[in-house]
């Protein structure tokens, strides 16, 4: 061996002196690409629906719930997060985004020795790219949703105005499906449901074609499902994920479709509803959704249940005030003889109070549901009001369900903006007249449904916003009626309410109609409940105030619908029957305390 | 009514007076609902004699200048007759018709008089009586014309 060899190994050593060939932080300043794929953002637009966590193919996202921000009305109150041990970057996350709340930003380095570090919810965690403004986003002409409602056949209004039949004709089973096929299933709709119906899994059946499924799954919750699927207030579309970027999912539509395909006599064999008697009964008072619901889930449940009820058939206010052309008359049937075919005892033509004491029914039934609706139509109280062209929307509608004639005339005012008032100028014009809706706010403020503020127009109703009635006159011809009323200016309400109307006596105005039909609100009768136990039930203003399931300080009595809940609406109505049903069943059985 | 103590106790009985004609008609009407409706307006009113009250002890009334929206429903409905059979709406009204009673009584009584602090303390409890009749038009509004 050399010498030479024998040192060499030491020239090395020279090296360890020599600048490094290297770059200590080879990746710094080098931005990515202004579309770069990048690290999640998520906005504040963002609302929980999960779509996101659905489409990822890597489970690279879970949805958890974030301190301070609380579940409401469309928000899960969960966010995005992300485990980039698993993330590919792939951007479907974003592309689904319903809300386009996420994006990637274009920063791709996050250098740490903690192994776990690499979790974060986006949006949510402070992360150095939070206010980053470049990366991918979603091109505004590429959609992997399906932005469009496939809107169900209708009648023309000039065919609708022609008479009472039912405007909205149905899905066909196609249609169906593909409206089912656009929702993500993310669930949002199903907080805001009074009912809380399992909304998504009743459009899986749809879409799958399963309607004895669907069915089923309706009846859990609502067994109004024909009638709410045709006249239902449909709050859960108003947060469905869908409406942020297109139409929401027709929800009410996909209901109706279910029922629409099963024939009632396959009910029972599909619902396989067997009653086991318990021995105890319930008295229920009213035969509206509320009262019905609470019966039919007390009857599921064995109880012997009767029905008293005012009027000569069931169904209240969706027979009584709903008119044919929304919910014809088979369909409520439909639900309706369903439930009676449990064995629900139906006592018509009995008003508590009046045919039978409110004190008789309490010592004869183990416990009481009290769902009596709000039935008595507000007066306006204005002068000359007693005037006979002056007519009471509810009678109206009464009237017209009852096939008689309640002889409007060939000009009618409506003075209202609810339900009842469009009902009634839609049956006005039904029956020829030319119609004229005055209320006292603006049209955006109504509280009649959307759906029917746009018919009634469609139908050739006249609104007049910001109009007050002041005074109703007599006219010249005996057979007509003049209603004198004022502009009105909207003042904001210091405490956050709506606007109010203040009426400006310096612009009114005059005019004759064959009739004014007053629907400006409703209020209960509740006087059959005698003084004595006035001090264990609680009032607020006009209404009952419930307890927990729906129970009053008079402990056998339960009380639900229009007459103890401030939405006044049918599916609220259901779902406080089914509650108190609930709570009947854990009272009887020595669950819930009086 | 030459002093501020003589017109304070003045408003005070006037509240008083209304404070008793609710809890009275409470007593007459049938219904069990309606009474605990006239017990809660009989309530109202003696929570507004508390306040002047504590007005007398040095506590201040509604600016005169303050601005309370008057919704002049009191205004277009008839008046009503306080019956036995009495239903909320009717009470309401009622209530609405006396406050709206009670504050043109200050405000004439603060234009018929020359004293600038007796004036400024009747323009004062027009405006708490403006302030009281808003909150039963608000009311009115609220759950009778709930569709209007």
């Amino acid at each position: 061996m050399s010498l030479k060899d024998l040192i060499s190994p030491f020239y090395v050593w020279q090296r360890a002196f020599e600048k490094p060939y290297t770059q200590k932080r080879p990746i710094e300043d080098r931005p990515g690409a202004p579309r770069y794929r990048g690290f999640h953002m998520n906005s504040e637009e963002c609302i929980g629906c999960g779509t996101c966590e659905s489409i990822c193919q890597n489970h690279a996202i879970d949805m958890v719930p974030v301190e301070g921000l609380e579940q409401r009305a469309g928000d899960s109150g969960l966010r995005p997060r992300f485990d980039y041990g698993r993330c590919c970057w792939c951007a479907l996350c974003v592309d689904i985004c319903t809300t386009r709340s996420l994006h990637l930003s274009n920063h791709y380095a996050w250098v740490t020795e903690d192994p776990d570090a690499f979790h974060f919810t986006a949006g949510t965690d402070a992360m150095p790219w939070n206010q980053n403004s470049l990366g991918y986003r979603r091109d505004d002409d590429y959609h992997l949703l399906v932005h469009d409602r496939v809107e169900m056949q209708a009648l023309s209004a000039e065919e609708s105005v022609a008479g009472f039949d039912e405007v909205m004709r149905g899905y066909t089973e196609e249609e169906a499906v593909l409206e089912a096929d656009r929702c993500v299933e993310c669930g949002i709709c199903v907080a805001t449901c009074p009912a809380h119906m399992a909304i998504p899994d009743y459009i899986r059946t749809v879409r799958k074609g399963d309607y004895e499924a669907g069915l089923r799954l309706l009846y859990e919750t609502n067994p109004f499902s024909s009638t709410c699927g045709r006249i239902c207030t449909h709050r859960c579309e108003t947060v469905c994920v869908m409406g942020y970027q297109g139409d929401p999912i027709a929800i009410r539509w996909l209901k109706r479709a279910i029922v629409d395909r099963v024939p009632q006599e396959k009910y029972r064999e599909i619902l396989g509803d067997e009653v086991e008697e318990n021995g105890k009964t319930v008295g229920v008072i009213g035969a509206g959704p509320g009262g019905m619901s609470a019966a039919y889930y007390l009857r599921r449940q064995g109880y012997a249940v009767t029905v008293y009820e005012a009027q000569a058939r069931a169904g209240g206010m969706l027979r009584y005030g709903v008119p044919s052309y929304r919910l014809p008359d088979n369909q409520l049937d439909k639900d309706l003889e369903y439930i009676r075919s449990l064995g629900v005892e139906m006592r018509f033509n009995t008003q508590v109070g009046r045919d039978i004491p409110f004190t008789q029914l309490l010592d004869e039934h183990d416990a009481l549901f009290l769902a009596v609706g709000l039935n008595q139509p507000s007066a306006l109280r204005i002068a000359g009001e007693e005037h006979p062209r002056v007519l009471s929307g509810l009678r109206v509608l009464d009237d017209v369900a009852s096939g008689k004639d309640p002889g409007v005339g060939k000009r009618v005012a409506v003075i209202g903006g609810g339900n009842v008032a469009m009902d009634a100028a839609r049956v006005s014009r039904r029956l020829g007249a030319e119609v004229d809706v005055l209320y006292r706010r603006r049209i955006e403020d109504m509280p009649a449904d959307p759906e029917e503020i746009r018919e009634s127009q469609a139908e050739g109703c006249t609104l007049v916003p910001q109009a007050i009635p002041v005074e109703i006159r007599n006219a010249s011809d005996s057979n007509q009626v003049t209603i004198v009323w004022g502009e009105a200016e909207m003042v904001a309400d210091d405490k956050g309410g709506r606007p109010r109307p203040v009426l400006q006596e310096d612009r009114m105005h005059e005019e004759t109609y064959d009739c004014i039909i007053a629907a400006i609100g409703q209020g209960g009768q509740i006087d059959f409940i005698p003084a004595e136990f006035r001090d264990r039930i609680e009032f607020k203003w006009n209404k009952f105030v419930p307890g927990d399931y729906q129970q009053t300080g008079l402990e056998k009595l339960f009380v639900g619908g229009d007459i103890a809940n401030s939405r006044a609406d049918a599916i609220s109505a259901i779902e406080d029957g089914h509650h108190a049903a609930r709570g009947i069943h854990r009272f009887l059985s020595g669950a819930l305390d009086g | 009514m030459n002093t501020v103590e003589e017109i304070l106790d003045f408003a005070i009985d006037r509240e008083q007076q209304a404070a008793d004609f609710y809890s009275n008609l409470a007593e007459r009407v049938s219904s069990a609902w309606m009474k605990d409706m006239l017990l809660g307006f009989s309530k109202e009113e003696m929570r507004h004699k508390g306040k002047l009250k504590s007005v007398k002890l040095g506590d201040k009334l509604l600016n005169a200048d303050q601005h309370v929206q008057d919704l002049k429903i009191a205004d277009y409905t008839v008046d009503v007759e306080p019956a036995e059979d009495i239903s909320l709406q009717d009470a309401l009204i009622v209530a609405m018709k006396r406050e709206k009673a009670a504050y043109r009584l200050y405000s004439d009584m603060a234009a018929n008089i020359d004293d600038p602090e007796l004036k400024s303390l009747f323009l004062g409890l027009a405006q708490e009586e403006a302030k009281h009749k808003l909150y039963f038009e608000v009311q009115y509004d609220e759950q009778i014309m709930r569709d209007n």
